[in-house]
Order: C-alpha cells, then structure tokens, then sequence
C-alpha cells in the first residue's frame, strides 16, 4: 500500500503554495502588475566630477561641498598628505524642476568660477533586460578672478555640452560614456576654440551602502593642462547624503575648468586627496 | 443568512501611510494602490459578524510607496522591501468580532498572516469601520517591528529608520459585482 502513498505525497508537494492553507472562495482577482520599479544605474547625480544620467526627483534639492587638497598626497606627513591645504573649494545648489530635468549653480574658489547647468535625462529604459539611461547635459561658466595675462578679462566665459550613456552591468557594475564640447577650455588663450573630451565612469556597488568609483577623462594636451584626469575612491551613501573620498590627479573641480585636463601626470606621486558630500533636501 | 462579499473599491479613496520615528529624522511613506476583498458571514456588518465563515486578504503594492524623496523611496524598495523579491505586503485572515460603536459605526477586530519581506507573522489588528452606501470605509491602525520581518537597518551608519514602524491603512469596499 505505501507504493500508491508516494505519490499522493509528491502531488501534494507539488501544489502551488496558499492552496489548502485557507480555502479562498472568493471571487476577487488581482488587477493589473505591481507597479514597475524605476530604473536605477548609477545612485548619484554625479560620479566624483562627471555628471551621471540620474537626476532627483521633483522638487527636490542638492547641496554639495567638495574639496580638493592642492599638496600632493607625497609630500608626507609635513604638509599631513595634502590636508593641510590649500584646498580648492566647491560649493553647488541643484534643483529639480521635473523628475527628470534639474538645474543647478555651482561655484569653485578656483578663478572663482560660477557655473549655472541644466541636465535633462531622456531615456531610462531596462533595454534587454540591461537598464540604460541618457541624459543631456549643458552649461555655462564665468571666471571672475583671472590671472594677470593681457586679454584675458575679455574671454573669462566658458561652456560646455554633454552627452551622458550609462549602462548597469550585473546589477553591481555602472558605467558611463560622456561625450563632451567644451568652448574655450583655456581662459589664458586670447581665442576661444572648442574642443573635444571624453568622460569614463565606473562605479562598482559592494553593498546597500558602499561602492567603489573610478573617472578617467580623455582631454587634449594643451599647454599647463597636459594631462588626462584620472580619480578613484569610495563612495558612501545614506538614505539622503552621498560621501566620496577620492584619489586624484586632478584638483580641477567645476565642470569647465575639470573638462580641460590637469597639469599633473597620472602617477603617484602627483595623486590629491577629495572628498565630495552631497545632501538631497526637500522642503 | 447569505454570505455576501466585499471587494476593495480601486477608485475609492484609500490611502496606505507607514510612519518611522527614528531619533534624528522622522518620515512617512504613502500609496494607494490597496487592493484585496473582504468575505462577510452575512449581507451586512452586525455585532454577530466574526468567525470562520468570514475572511479578508488584503494586499500593497509596495513600489508605488513614495516617501517624497527619491532616493529614500530607492532605499526603501532596493535595500530594506526588496519589492522585485516580494512586490505585495499582505494580511489575509478572519474578523474575529464585530462591535456597534454608533450609528453605523463598528469596531471590527480581526487577526491574520501579516506577510512583508517573505515573512509572515500572526498578527491582530483593530479597524473601525463605518457604512457607507453600499459598502463600507475601514481605517486600521497598527504597528510592526521590522526585525519580526527580517528587514535589516544599517547599523554601521546614521540611523535614520526606526524598527517600530507605525501603518494605518484606509480603504472602501464596495459589494462585489460580476464585474467588479
């Protein structure tokens, strides 16, 4: 008899789970799938210098302060690997106008620079199963302090246009291409021209809350800006803040004067501590 | 005595509110996409209405929850709901009493299978509920701790969710029809 008890047993594991828990005899059956979740690639609006396709939600605010240590991490324990400064310094206000379009006003100590800045994002798809986003982003920039170079005073705006593809790899692995004009990258020349750079972005997330970043900025060579920018470092995230400590070749920070390329090489000795904090506010 | 059955009114005005009051910030999160069916023992709600003969299951579409910012609400579903995983929290149970509080008043206590995050606990919850047209308007109010529910909170940084988390749940159900 106990060869016609397995089976019945099997058919019983084999019911999908709720059936036989509580007799359901109503009539009710759900509407509709639960509501799509958004797409995510990277969790913040920027990686450490270039700009993500994320944006914040409508009507919400970031503040950012950034620093970027001037000494190099090599000259040691008397200048406390850089942190003794000086310090370029920046600080940044966005807002959201739309859940995908914010604006923002960003200012640096560095030849006191003001950058006012649009994003707006124009996809956000799960492609394939691969979630995608691009967004647009545009800008313009005034140098205010300028070195004392004769005609300078006269080509102290800058701006820029970019286009950002961010793509999630295995649900840990961002990336991102950022396709870059930027009009007069050196405030020094009396001409303005336009030239061509190209963002990298990577961002590894370990965990809810931790991520590794890395930036490598393809730049032309131009006199005092003769090199690529590179940057890694951690990223920390809260429920509203983000918290990025970096290593960089560069201490160029807002987006014109970033754009343009660093003096120092991508070697050891030349990389400097930053750090970047943002807080997203809603009032 | 015929059994009649109640179904969650999609257009009514239901609304889902949890409310965390952590120590440094304190925050809410609110739908109102509800959606479920209650089973009376009889046509109406009277103070004999309880028991095995009735039944509810109630569920929430927990990726619609918008706490007002986004970030948060990306948390909440990715790192503490998990809502790919576990889209729907549910109760699914019986009404265990029925009470006239008033004209057309009623405060029903019913106990069930809270299910959040893949975990299903027992639990009694207390609803006042009032007549209204055909049907009927519930307000309920409870809390649970979301260590019952395996949700982790960071530990390591800024604790900004508290473990007790307060729900109220709204909703109007209405007789179901052959299309409704």
């Amino acid at each position: 008899m106990t060869r016609f008890l397995i089976p019945a047993t099997v058919l019983i594991l084999l019911l999908p789970p709720g059936v036989g828990a509580q007799e359901r005899t109503a009539r009710w059956q759900r509407s509709g799938a639960p509501t799509e979740v958004p797409v995510t690639v990277f969790h913040s609006t920027q990686s450490a210098n270039l700009p993500t396709a994320e944006t914040l939600g409508r009507g919400e605010w970031l503040f950012e302060i950034s620093h970027r240590f001037l000494p190099a991490v090599s000259d040691g324990a008397g200048a406390l690997w850089g942190l003794d400064g000086p310090v370029y310094n920046r600080l940044a206000l966005s807002y959201a106008v739309a859940d995908n379009a914010m604006l923002g006003i960003t200012r640096s100590n560095l030849q006191d620079n003001l950058d006012l800045s649009a994003k707006v994002r124009v996809l956000a798809s799960r492609a394939g199963g691969i979630p995608v986003m691009a967004a647009l982003n545009a800008g313009v920039a005034w140098n205010t302090e300028t070195p004392a170079v004769f005609g300078i005073e006269d080509n102290e705006r800058q701006a820029y246009a970019q286009l950002i593809v961010d793509a999630l790899l295995g649900e840990r692995l961002a990336l991102g291409v950022t396709p870059t004009l930027l009009n007069n990258p050196r405030i020094a020349d009396i001409d303005a021209e336009t030239a061509f750079a190209l963002g990298l972005s990577g961002q590894l997330y370990l965990s809810d809350q931790a991520s590794l970043l890395a930036e490598w900025l393809v730049s032309e060579d131009r006199p005092d800006l003769g090199h690529d920018a590179g940057t890694f470092g951690i990223e920390l995230e809260t429920g509203g803040h983000f918290f990025k400590l970096i290593l960089t070749n560069s201490a160029r920070m807002n987006p014109t004067q970033f754009l343009g390329g660093t003096p120092f090489e991508f070697s050891a000795g030349e990389w400097r501590l930053g750090f970047n904090v943002t807080r997203v506010l809603k009032f | 005595m015929s059994a009649q059955e109640y179904h969650v009114d999609r257009e009514g005005e239901n609304r889902v509110t949890f409310r965390s009051r952590a120590s440094i910030e304190e925050f809410e999160g609110v739908t109102d996409r509800v959606d479920g069916y209650v089973l009376l023992d009889g046509e109406r709600l009277t103070p004999e209405t309880g028991g095995d003969d009735t039944g509810f299951y109630l569920e929430v579409d927990l990726a619609s929850l918008d706490t007002g910012i986004g970030l948060r609400d990306r948390h909440m579903r990715d790192n503490y709901l998990e809502v790919r995983d576990h889209p729907y929290a549910s109760y699914e149970g019986r009404i265990v009493a029925t009470e006239v509080v008033g004209d057309g008043r009623f405060a029903v206590s019913s106990r069930g299978k809270l299910s959040i995050h893949g975990v299903t606990r027992e639990v009694e919850v207390p609803c006042e509920v009032e007549a209204r047209g055909e049907g009927y308007r519930a307000r309920c109010d409870f809390q649970v701790l979301l260590s019952d529910h395996d949700i982790e909170i960071p530990s390591v940084m800024f604790l900004k969710l508290a473990n007790e988390i307060r729900l109220e749940v709204e909703f109007t159900v209405l007789p179901a029809t052959p299309e409704r």
